[in-house]
Parts: C-alpha cells; sequence; structure tokens
C-alpha cells in the first residue's frame, strides 16, 4: 500500500508542477497567439442574449469566445484601466459618450478598412453612423440605438378630460395643471433629476425639443446664452417644480430605475424615458398601469419648429491591439458582424432578439418592417410609428467631447442647484459653460 | 571564485554579520526572522501603496490621457487648495464630522450609562443595541433611503400618521436637511460599537468611588459628574479618535444614499477623492486629495491623544 501511494503522491506532485510550469511558461504566448478566441468584454446587460448568441457564434465559427461583464456604474473605470495596463482585450462595448476620450487615447481602432463592417453603414440609421464616428473615422458597429421619448398615461388624461398628448411645453404645464386641478394626481410630470446616468439626456432631450443646442457648430458653448435652448429648458424644470407645482421637488433624489416604477404604478400622467423601456411599462407583471403608457412625440420649445430629441447608441468596438494581429483581427470582424451586422442566417438576428425579448432599439433600418418587429411595437406601445418618427428626429448629444465625463460632473451639480431654485439658469448654465472652455483649453 | 575576487567585501559582510550575532542573540534573530514574512508581506501591500500614492500625487496623471504623465512636484496641491470645490468638501465634511462625532458620543454615553445599570431585560436589549452596528453598510444605506423616500419613505407615513406634518417632505433632496439624514443614518450603525466601548470602560470603575461619593452625599448628577466622566476618559478618547477617523472619510453612505447630491450638499472630501479619481480618472489628483485626507485625520486623531491623553497621564 504505502509503495504505491508513495508514488501516487510523486506521480501528483509531478503532474501539478509539471502543469504550473506550463501555465507560467505557455499561458501567455499561448493566448495572445491563440487564433480561436474572442476577448469580449460587456456591462451586464442582456447577459443572457449575449450568452445565448455566443453560443450560436462559437457553433459557428469553432472560435472560442472569453466573455466578460463588468456593472455599468464600474464600467468606464473597469474598461479604462484594463485598457491603460494591456490587459488582452479585442471587441469591447463602447458608448458614444465616450468615443472620442477613447479615439484619443487610441484604445479604438478604426473600422474604416475593414469592408466587411462597414457594408453595414448602407442599413443603418444616419445619426447611429455619426454617433459612431470621430473625426471623419468610424469606430465600430451599433450594439443598439434609442432615443429619449415622451409617454403619457392615457387612463391619467382621460381621467382629467384631456384628449391629446400636449405638443408644446406650455401645453405640458397646461395639461398638468388641468390634471392637478382635478385631483387625480399632484405631480403629472414626471422627471428623474438625480445625479444618475440619464440627467444629461434627459436635459439634452429637453434642450433639442426646444430647438437649442449646447454647443455650437465650431465647438464653441452657446448654452448659457438666452435664446439657444439651455437656460430655457432648466428655467422650464424649476418653474415645473417650484411655481407651477406640476414635478415633485424629490425628483433631484429620483434616479430613473425609481422614476419607472414610480409611473409604472400610474403615479403621473408624463413622463420622459429611454424609449427601451416601454416594454417594461407596459408589462402587466411589472407596471399597474400597463396598456395605459403610449408614446408621443416629445413636446417642442416657443422656438422650435418641429419635435427634435436626444439619440444615443451604444456599439461594438475594437481595440488596436486586436487590428494589429492578423489572427485576432479576423476572429474580432466575425464576432462583430455577428452581433452588430448580419449572423450565419443572413438575418440581423441579435438585434432583433435584443428587441423582442428586451426592448432595445435597433440602428439597422430593414428591421423596421419586420413583421415580427411591428408585432413587437403594436402589443408594447400601441404601434411604433410615433417611435420612428421621433427616432428620425433624435440628435446625438452635442456635449460628447473627449472632456466629456469631467464637464458632466461640473454640469450635474449645476442643473440641480437651478432645479433646488438655489441658482439661476443664467449662472449655473454659466458655470457649465466656463468649465467647457477651461477643459477644451486644457 | 568569490574568495578571489571578492575576499575584502567577504570580509566586511562577514564582520557585519558577526557583529550582528553578537549584538543580537538567539532569540531575538529567531524571533526577527519569524516576523520578517509578516513584514515583507505588509511592506508589500501597505507601506508601498502609501509611500507610491506619495510618489503619484507629484505628477498630473489623467487615465485618459496615457501618453503624458508630467511631474508637477507640489502641483496638484495648489491645484487642490485653489479649487472651492475643495473648501466645500472642507466645509460639508468637518459640519458631517462634528454633527456625527458629537451625537455619536453623547448617545453612546446615555446608551452605556442605560446598560450599566441592571434591569430586566439588560442583555437582551444589550444585543438588540449592537443589531444596526452589525448591519452591513450598503444595507444600512439602501434602508434608510428608502425610510427617507419622499413618496413612499417610512419616516414620512409615520410623521404624517401622528400628526407631525400634513405633506410628505423631501428629506435627502432637501439641501439643507440632506447632511444631517445622512449623519443620522451613519450614527445609527456607529452608536452602538461606540456604546459597547463606554460601557466596558465603564465597567471597570470601583464600586467604592460611588459608594464613597454617596456617602459624601453626592446625588444622581453629580456622581456622574465627578466620578463617571473623569473615569470615561480612557473610552471617550478612544470613541473620540476612532468616530473621528470613521466620519471624515466616510463614503459608502453618500455613494449609496445621495452621490454628492443634492447639487453640492453632500460634496465631501472623501466623495470629491472617489469623482477625481475614478469618475475623473484624475489618479494625481485623487492621491493629493487623499494625502490631504490622510494628514487631516492623523492631525486630528493627533491632537484628540494629546487633549485627553494628557489627562490620563
Amino acid at each position: 500500500m504505502f509503495p504505491s501511494a508513495t508514488l501516487s503522491r510523486r506521480a501528483l506532485i509531478g503532474t501539478a508542477l509539471s502543469a504550473g510550469a506550463a501555465s507560467l511558461l505557455g499561458t501567455r504566448p499561448l493566448r495572445a497567439q491563440m487564433p480561436s478566441a474572442v476577448n469580449f468584454t460587456a456591462w451586464s446587460a442582456a447577459v443572457d442574449q449575449v450568452k445565448s448568441h455566443i453560443g450560436a457564434f462559437e457553433e459557428a465559427t469553432k472560435i472560442k469566445v472569453n466573455y466578460e461583464n463588468f456593472p455599468w456604474a464600474q464600467y468606464r473605470t473597469s474598461v479604462v484601466t484594463r485598457l491603460v495596463a494591456d490587459a488582452p482585450m479585442d471587441v469591447l462595448w463602447v458608448s458614444d459618450a465616450w468615443l472620442p476620450e477613447f479615439a484619443e487615447a487610441q484604445w479604438l481602432a478604426s473600422i474604416d478598412d475593414i469592408p466587411e463592417l462597414m457594408k453595414y453603414d448602407a442599413e443603418a440609421a444616419a445619426y447611429c453612423t455619426q454617433s459612431m464616428t470621430y473625426k471623419g473615422k468610424q469606430y465600430g458597429l451599433s450594439y443598439y440605438g434609442d432615443h429619449m421619448s415622451f409617454v403619457c398615461n392615457t387612463d391619467i388624461m382621460q381621467r382629467a378630460g384631456i384628449d391629446r398628448p400636449p405638443a408644446t411645453w406650455d401645453e405640458v404645464v397646461e395639461a398638468s395643471l388641468k390634471i392637478k386641478q382635478k385631483g387625480v394626481v399632484e405631480y403629472p410630470m414626471l422627471l428623474a433629476l438625480a445625479i444618475d446616468t440619464w440627467l444629461i439626456e434627459f436635459v439634452s432631450a429637453m434642450v433639442f425639443a426646444h430647438g437649442g443646442r449646447f454647443i455650437d457648430p465650431a465647438g464653441a458653448p452657446v448654452m448659457a446664452e438666452p435664446g439657444r435652448g439651455a437656460v430655457e429648458t432648466v428655467a422650464w424644470i424649476r418653474d415645473a417644480i417650484h411655481k407651477h407645482k406640476i414635478i415633485s421637488p424629490g425628483a433631484v433624489e429620483t434616479p430613473d430605475i425609481n422614476a419607472l416604477k414610480a409611473f409604472g404604478a400610474g403615479q403621473h400622467a408624463f413622463y420622459i424615458v429611454p424609449t427601451y423601456r416601454l416594454r417594461a411599462l407596459n408589462d402587466p407583471s411589472q407596471a399597474t398601469a400597463a396598456g395605459k403608457i403610449r408614446p408621443a412625440l416629445m413636446p417642442r420649445g416657443p422656438r422650435a419648429n418641429a419635435t427634435a430629441t436626444c439619440g444615443w447608441i451604444r456599439f461594438y468596438g475594437m481595440t488596436p491591439g486586436a487590428k494589429a494581429n492578423a489572427a485576432r483581427r479576423a476572429n474580432a470582424v466575425k464576432f462583430i458582424e455577428f452581433f452588430g451586422g448580419k449572423d450565419i442566417t443572413g438575418t440581423y438576428r441579435f438585434q432583433k432578439l435584443l428587441l423582442t425579448d428586451l426592448g432595445l432599439p435597433f440602428c439597422t433600418m430593414p428591421l423596421a418592417v419586420d413583421a415580427d418587429v411591428k408585432a413587437f411595437w403594436e402589443k408594447w406601445a400601441g404601434g411604433g410609428d410615433i417611435i420612428a418618427q421621433q427616432a428620425k428626429s433624435a440628435l446625438k448629444k452635442d456635449v460628447i467631447a473627449p472632456w466629456f465625463g469631467e464637464w458632466n460632473e461640473t454640469a450635474n451639480t449645476a442643473w440641480q442647484s437651478v432645479f433646488l431654485d438655489r441658482a439661476t439658469p443664467e449662472a449655473a448654465t454659466r458655470v457649465m459653460a466656463d468649465k467647457w472652455l477651461e477643459l477644451s483649453k486644457a | 571564485m568569490s574568495g578571489a575576487a571578492g575576499g575584502t567585501p567577504a570580509l566586511a559582510a562577514g564582520s557585519a554579520f558577526d557583529r550582528l550575532n553578537r549584538r543580537f542573540g538567539y532569540d531575538e534573530r529567531s524571533a526577527a526572522l519569524l516576523i520578517l514574512p509578516v513584514f515583507a508581506v505588509l511592506a508589500a501591500i501597505a507601506v508601498f501603496p502609501i509611500v507610491y500614492s506619495l510618489y503619484t500625487s507629484l505628477f498630473d496623471i489623467n487615465l485618459t490621457r496615457p501618453w503624458r504623465r508630467p511631474f508637477v512636484g507640489l502641483g496638484n496641491y495648489t491645484r487642490v487648495f485653489a479649487d472651492p470645490n475643495f473648501w466645500i468638501a472642507v466645509q460639508r465634511t468637518t459640519l458631517y464630522t462634528v454633527v456625527t462625532v458629537t451625537a455619536t458620543t453623547l448617545l453612546a454615553v446615555a446608551v452605556a450609562l442605560l446598560l450599566n445599570e441592571a434591569f430586566p431585560g439588560r442583555r437582551l436589549l444589550s444585543a438588540l443595541v449592537l443589531l444596526p452596528w452589525a448591519t452591513p453598510s450598503v444595507v444600512n444605506g439602501l434602508m434608510w433611503k428608502w425610510i427617507y423616500d419622499p413618496g413612499y419613505g417610512l419616516l414620512n407615513g409615520l410623521l404624517t400618521q401622528l400628526g407631525l406634518i400634513d405633506h410628505y417632505a423631501v428629506w435627502l433632496g432637501d439641501p439643507d436637511k440632506t447632511l444631517f439624514m445622512i449623519a443620522n443614518a451613519a450614527i445609527w450603525k456607529q452608536m452602538p460599537l461606540a456604546a459597547i466601548l463606554m460601557l466596558v470602560t465603564m465597567k471597570a470603575i470601583p464600586e467604592d468611588l460611588y459608594k464613597a461619593a454617596t456617602v459624601d452625599g453626592a446625588n444622581v448628577f453629580q456622581r456622574f459628574w465627578h466620578v463617571t466622566l473623569p473615569a470615561l476618559r480612557p473610552g471617550l478618547m478612544l470613541v473620540l479618535v476612532y468616530e473621528t477617523m470613521i466620519s471624515i472619510r466616510h463614503f459608502d453612505l453618500f455613494l449609496i444614499m445621495t452621490q454628492g447630491g443634492p447639487g453640492n450638499a453632500s460634496y465631501t472630501l472623501s466623495w470629491e477623492i472617489y469623482v477625481e479619481t475614478f469618475r475623473n480618472l484624475k489618479f494625481g489628483i485623487g492621491a493629493a486629495l487623499s494625502y490631504i485626507l490622510a494628514l487631516a485625520t492623523f492631525s486630528l486623531s493627533y491632537l484628540f491623544i494629546r487633549a485627553l491623553g494628557r489627562k490620563l497621564a
């Protein structure tokens, strides 16, 4: 017994040492050179759908995918530290807000010279392609593209005798006061104004709907100039909270997710929300007001000629490290095409799956006429016409710049100081404009 | 080889080794050898990061601009002191620390006095008092955020039912109240440990002192003032130093409950460090701010120890 036990132990130790040595000597070069693997980094969203499609990709291409994800709140920091440390990354999800910063740091590779990917531009919405383009170069294919929608609770409107959605911000005040006076709900308008992920999109949507911009075409900040939309927008929100009392003063501590629950519970009549939330808002298992929530066109400001809103996209980007290596580049291109373009079935299967499973809108125009897509919008939004019309009016955030993140920190505090009635719209927007100038010169 | 080419250094090394042997006995050398691994680990995970962060604070490091990393000397520190946001953060941190430490200490003394008395259910109450301390910080923050919620919060419901308010109030969203509401959540969690520390100190006070004071005609307040309070100094010092160090660097409640807002109402130093380091990715400024906060913490602790420790001696 003993000799065999000793032998077995020796064999075990020998095997362990060999494995350890092999891992020390061989793993890194093997990983770097392995031609049949893609390192894909994403935030923790649509995880089940991504894993399912990764399975389909691995099956179809025999290329292994090393998938890792981080929570959205920590994603940018996690990815930046990994990029700085030159960690093995081939493909990653990128927000359009980070594109200038990532492109300037050379963390993303342009796909202009990759025809297998560029061919999808012909079928993509223009604002999506523009959102993936920086200094004339395109940096990826879309994961999804969305815009802020103005949604109404039709039940509350009917109970207050309002037969159509408000078309202007003045009409929003008028309708809200009517609802309030009839005692239907206390705060008819809902805005999630906490310092949160979506604050800049909410405010941008309203600024664009006022016919305004933050930055002029030459890159100079116009946000502090009266008549350019930003001052009027924050003044409207301040008055809605403090003068008309149609928005709860608690809005400054309400993040998007809490607002979603409150609106789904039927506590408010009007709300600005990412369009992909419509599915959850009209799902009876998640919202008591389901079936009564319908999109309307974003109301216009006094100087605006037409409706407008803020759009954004998230996309698949490729790292320069992956592009520089022929094998990694080939795998990464196949992966991006499989997810952001057409897969082996010759259809935009993943983009359609994201919509039908999660409500995430897409950038690919041909899908708009797909029967399943039409049925989806009919079921969850009472039709897709208004969403399609609003999508056409979506504008990319004009404050996207290499210094966007830092400017946004200042802007968030400044917005809230107006919403709290602690600063005038002029003073707060001046702080933002000054910060923009300071950062653009740094 | 070493004997031929390096004879003199070898001899020198040998004599140094001999000197060490003569100076330290076997036990001391063995002890040094045994603690060496721990010291090496501590040096790697504690000393090196501290020194390296000081080094980092002398460079203008922005992770989003990896191609540049200029040496700026004390430039990050001068930029911090010239930034109005820093002084706002100092004000908020000072107010929060004063409120939290004062209230925690006073409540802890009161609770310790109660638990020091003999009454039925004292053991059960002692266990219950400790519960908030055992609650994880994140859970504590989320719980209080819900309690304060302006739409469905327990606090509004309770005050309304008691007839104290006729309309749901905004708590965390009101910049005049925010810091105090966060401080309340912190006090709720930190007070139990402080109370136990005080109780342990109280238990060590000789009963004879109280009996002698009673014989001398001292009433309950006089016994507290002249017997209990002076004897509580060791516990007070411990609580004040500990609570100050915790409060001045408090971060988790600010992250969970307000994110520095509304506006800049809860923009404290720890929050500013987080924003500069992990949002703006400016590691140089973040390291400089961290050093300033660390120095402030050490200075305050030193002052407490000097002030109370001298009286103890």
